[in-house]
């Protein structure tokens, strides 16, 4: 017998599971709150709950929101992002040299656990070489290395910005990634690349989130990103 | 927070498009024991493994096998969608996996055991069917290990 949560109410009432708890917290946080183990295990007794029920299909709101929880204010930027000019490597290499003391910081206050990992490569290495496309104005050669290596520089990042203690509101953080890091500028364009061709444009879809497409006009960059 | 009504139309469509059709054939099993004597697992679809398994494709309907006795920390993940916030989840792996969590609740006798292994799976880029071997594979591993209920998890 199964039990489990849904983010989406109206995708759980027609594809009909036999017990879900929807839940109203945003994507990727279907336990609610990180680090609050009291709201966690509400939301799962709720859910256990439901495996008592004799009758289904069965779809049970969770009681409470978290929309009033008081965020801390949006992450203070820990650094100075590279003014514009010179070219993507130097850009994003400089950007490294400040983030890296952050993520060190990250990885001191989370006992060493990370995300990073993906690829297998160092991001000093992955930035190098998304740099010299980039400056080459070409695609990435091995699209499958490319995703995991961008996923790993997007989790040294988010690591880098969160690293002092805080409950954050992901949207600043992503607001941050996105508009203000040469990082982001450079995910932009690649996206803007694979979307010019016919056969990787679902592929860019994977590259940057709807969010950043839809919110963040493509082809602005209020930093040092002037090419992108 | 996440109702769909607050959400820009670019995004309500996009999850919409998501509801096919109910999933058929209806199915129920009714409780035989009491949770607290239940053994429970954990199966996941936010793309996670562990750090030296092999990593999901962009779209796979395959699963990773996670094994109970093992450090939450060991988790990472490679869900390809780019759409949901991994903030959370770099502060706390009992925000998606919530297998901190289930070790407490058996110390706590609310109960009865945790699964030997719990699985993940990658929901991203199939229709549901794609997932059917792989979901009859993990069903038959999860009689084997004698499990009585699964507490899943979306992302």
């Amino acid at each position: 017998m199964t039990t489990g949560i849904s983010l989406v109410r109206e995708n759980a009432q027609v594809l009909q599971p036999p017990r879900s708890l929807w839940v109203s917290f945003p994507l990727g946080r279907p336990l609610g709150i990180p680090g609050d183990a009291d709201f966690q295990h509400r939301v799962i007794q709720a859910g256990l709950n439901l495996l008592n029920a004799r009758q289904g299909p069965l779809l049970e709101d969770f009681p409470e929101d978290i929309s009033d929880v008081d965020f801390s204010s949006p992450p203070a930027c820990p650094i100075s992002f590279p003014a514009a000019g010179r070219n993507w490597q130097a850009r994003l290499a400089q950007e490294l040299s400040q983030l890296q003391a952050w993520y060190e910081i990250g990885l001191q206050r989370r006992q060493g656990r990370t995300l990073v990992g993906l690829s297998k490569s160092e991001i000093a290495e992955i930035l190098v070489m998304l740099g010299a496309d980039l400056d080459a104005d070409r695609l990435p050669q091995d699209l499958i290395w490319f995703k995991a290596a961008i996923e790993d520089v997007k989790a040294f990042y988010i690591e880098a910005l969160t690293a002092q203690p805080g409950n954050y509101d992901h949207k600043a953080v992503y607001s941050l990634l996105w508009e203000q890091t040469e990082f982001g500028a450079a995910l932009r364009k690649f996206y803007e690349q694979l979307l010019a061709h016919d056969s990787l444009a679902e592929f860019a879809r994977i590259v940057l989130p709807r969010e950043a497409v839809q919110e963040i006009p493509l082809g602005t960059h209020s930093q040092g990103g002037g090419e992108a | 927070m996440v109702r769909l009504s607050d959400l820009p139309d670019y995004e309500r469509e996009h999850l919409l498009g998501k509801a096919l059709q109910p999933m058929t054939p209806p199915y129920w099993v009714s409780p035989v024991k009491p949770i607290e004597a239940m053994r429970v697992a954990l199966i996941t679809t936010a793309g996670l493994h562990l750090r030296n398994a092999q990593g999901f494709g962009f779209t796979d309907a395959s699963f990773r096998p996670i094994p109970s006795e093992m450090s939450s920390d060991a988790l990472i993940m490679s869900h390809s969608s780019v759409n949901f916030d991994r903030t959370g989840f770099v502060e706390d792996v009992n925000l998606v996996f919530p297998i901190d969590r289930f070790r407490e609740l058996v110390e706590r006798n609310q109960i009865g055991s945790l699964a030997d292994v719990h699985y993940s799976f990658m929901g991203a880029g199939h229709s549901p069917e794609a997932f059917e071997a792989a979901a009859d594979q993990v069903a038959g591993l999860l009689k084997k290990d004698q499990v009585d209920a699964v507490f899943l998890t979306p992302v």
